[in-house]
């Protein structure tokens, strides 16, 4: 019972972040100087043109009748039409979504798999040279600048070793197997700018949960039962320690989105980001706005996720 | 060194209370002096403002188009130049001005609101739960796309930058600011003012804000790294402010031109700058937390 009323209170959370998201973006977008209206019409169209053109994209009711109208088309995922597409915008972002969601998706999975064992070597010799280097190496992490990272992967590898391919998604004549490798050789480079982007705020924070897991009498009694001292880190204290990781998942989420969106910039990856790249230099208002909604919804549910997998991990959150 | 920021406590906030031989703050700053880290990083930091101050004495105005289109570095163009002739070292120069206007100011902006927030959710129970759930609503959103839907639309501007950037920055401060001063208005001292018939105004001032003000400290640090990261970001993506030099923006021309992978200078020397600036700013923080805590200060006095 206590799992399915934690869920809910998270899922009513969620809701409620993504309407906060829909309804901000929605009036920045009416009220800011920035006039939609402008970036459609052209100066060479004659007025009934122009009205015309303003009330086929519903422009030219009153405000809130036209809030309503974009929840309502929203609910039933009509994102708008495109500016400069002419085409929906939901066709055109979920057509991108999967390779934001591999490019994202990947580098979060390899971030911890990379990123566990250093925190767990860091926390078992606190104070070693290792431990030293993922404290700076962590700290100086935080501090990189997405862009820097990008470029200087496409450099080494890609333009200066020539092991890798330095844009796209996959080639264009490759088919069966070999169009898996190929996707598999164009995400290496984006992927591991994220995986750099990350790492350091989970290796430092995991690293701080383990060494108090370490010093807590539960960890002292299994040694002193006899456990080997691999078992009590990986089993007896990692447990505990991932718990707190997990809700740093949730806080990083947004980040690694806004990383995506520059990484996918320079590596002219064909994800949502490169999206809004390509809507912000023709001033395609629906697009930029719909590629919002459609991230901060694709965060509101791997939030769910990460909560739900909090819940399962952690036995108190389901009896109370 | 201890890396991690010490969590706030009632302690830290007992502890500026204490009457000793040395003040705190003489004994915050003789720790400070004695990391090796610290130092450099705050005098690197000296010196990028120095550098921006002195943009006029030091560098040539990066506007000249010339014929030495991606020239490499040397003698005469020292980080060499851009796709249309125009000198790296002086966009350099000039931009470190607007990435420190735009990381001061909206930090700044992001401190005053997020300050404000943060306090008011932990002083007036009432207002807890529906400003908590804003910071979380904000924390857990793509922040980015966001910024560039609202740049985008208001128009590149330095102003328009400061703005946008402070908006969706103050959740991060008001979080932090809020953990701090939840304890703190629980104490002995502030319910005895409270006894005593104090305004509301005066507590906050007189024992709130003094005991949250180490964290608004680093606050302002890290928000402003962090906004220099944002304006670096935004420019990137080309919304940057046209009428002015940035880091962002030489890395924003240099890939639009396709020039990125030919000409290595257009995007190490600015990248460096940002990496510089940002880290310097972090570990400067990082070294004043260590300074102000008692368990990572190494001195006697606890």
């Amino acid at each position: 019972m206590g799992l399915l009323r934690f869920v809910s209170v998270r899922l009513l959370r969620g809701l409620l972040t993504l309407w906060f998201a829909v309804t901000v973006t929605f009036f920045l977008v009416r009220l800011l100087p920035g006039d939609p209206a402008l970036a459609v019409a052209s100066p060479t169209m004659t007025a009934d043109q122009r009205a015309q053109m303003l009330s086929d994209f519903g422009l030219d009711e009153p405000l809130l009748v036209q809030y309503a109208t974009y929840l309502g088309q929203l609910a039933q995922g009509n994102l708008g039409i495109s500016f400069r597409q002419n085409a929906p915008v939901l066709d055109i972002l979920l057509e991108r979504l999967p390779w934001t969601l591999l490019l994202t998706g990947s580098s979060l999975v390899v971030t911890l798999i990379v990123g566990v064992p250093l925190a767990v070597a860091a926390a078992r010799r606190q104070g070693s040279a290792l431990d030293r280097a993922v404290q700076v190496g962590g700290v100086v992490g935080q501090a990189l600048f997405v862009p820097t990272v990008g470029i200087f992967l496409l450099y080494v590898f890609g333009v200066w070793l020539g092991w890798l391919p330095i844009g796209g998604a996959m080639a264009s004549d490759v088919y069966g197997l070999a169009a898996y490798g190929s996707i598999l050789a164009h995400l290496v480079l984006p992927g591991l700018s994220l995986v750099l982007l990350q790492l350091g705020p989970y290796v430092l924070f995991l690293r701080t949960s383990l060494i108090e897991a370490l010093s807590e009498d539960y960890t002292n009694v299994a040694r002193s039962k006899g456990v080997s001292e691999t078992k009590v880190v990986w089993v007896h204290a990692l447990r505990n320690a991932l718990l707190p990781t997990v809700t740093l998942v949730g806080l990083q989420l947004g980040f690694l989105v806004g990383g995506s969106v520059l990484t996918e910039t320079i590596f002219a990856y064909p994800g949502i980001g490169r999206a809004i790249y390509e809507s912000v230099g023709q001033l395609d208002f629906p697009v930029m706005q719909g590629a919002f909604v459609l991230l901060a919804a694709t965060v509101v549910v791997a939030n769910l996720l990460t909560d739900l997998m909090y819940g399962l991990l952690d036995p108190r959150v389901r009896q109370t | 060194m201890s890396i991690i920021p010490p969590s706030g406590t009632a302690e830290d906030a007992r502890e500026g209370m204490r009457t000793e031989a040395v003040s705190p703050r003489s004994r915050t700053w003789r720790a400070f002096v004695r990391n090796p880290f610290g130092l450099v990083s705050l005098a690197v930091l000296f010196l990028i403002v120095a550098v921006a101050l002195a943009a006029p004495l030091i560098a040539g105005e990066p506007g000249g188009y010339s014929a030495d289109v991606l020239a490499p570095p040397s003698a005469e163009h020292w980080l060499g130049t851009d796709n249309i002739g125009r000198d790296v070292y002086n966009q350099i120069v000039w931009g470190a001005r607007t990435s420190l206007a735009v990381g001061l100011g909206a930090s700044a902006l992001a401190i005053v609101l997020g300050a404000a927030v943060g306090i008011g959710a932990a002083y007036f129970r009432r207002l807890d739960t529906p400003l908590g759930m804003l910071i979380d609503v904000m924390l857990s959103l793509p922040i980015l796309p966001l910024m560039i839907l609202v740049a985008a639309l208001a128009g590149p501007s330095i102003s328009t930058l400061v703005v946008v950037i402070a908006v969706f920055s103050w959740p991060e401060v008001a979080r932090v600011v809020r953990s701090q001063a939840l304890p703190v208005v629980d104490l002995t001292y502030v319910n005895a003012a409270h006894v005593i018939g104090a305004p509301n105004r005066w507590v906050l001032l007189r024992h709130v804000l003094p005991a949250v003000t180490p964290v608004i400290v680093v606050s302002v640090v890290l928000t402003a790294s962090r906004a220099v990261l944002s304006e670096a970001g935004l420019s990137f993506l080309g919304l940057g402010d046209p009428s002015s030099w940035s880091w962002g923006t030489i890395l924003y021309n240099a890939q639009r031109s396709g020039v990125l992978a030919s000409a290595w200078w257009t995007a190490l020397f600015p990248s460096l700058a940002i990496l510089l600036l940002v880290v310097a700013a972090t570990l400067t923080s990082l070294a004043y937390n260590d300074a102000r805590n008692p368990r990572t200060r190494g001195d006697s006095a606890r």
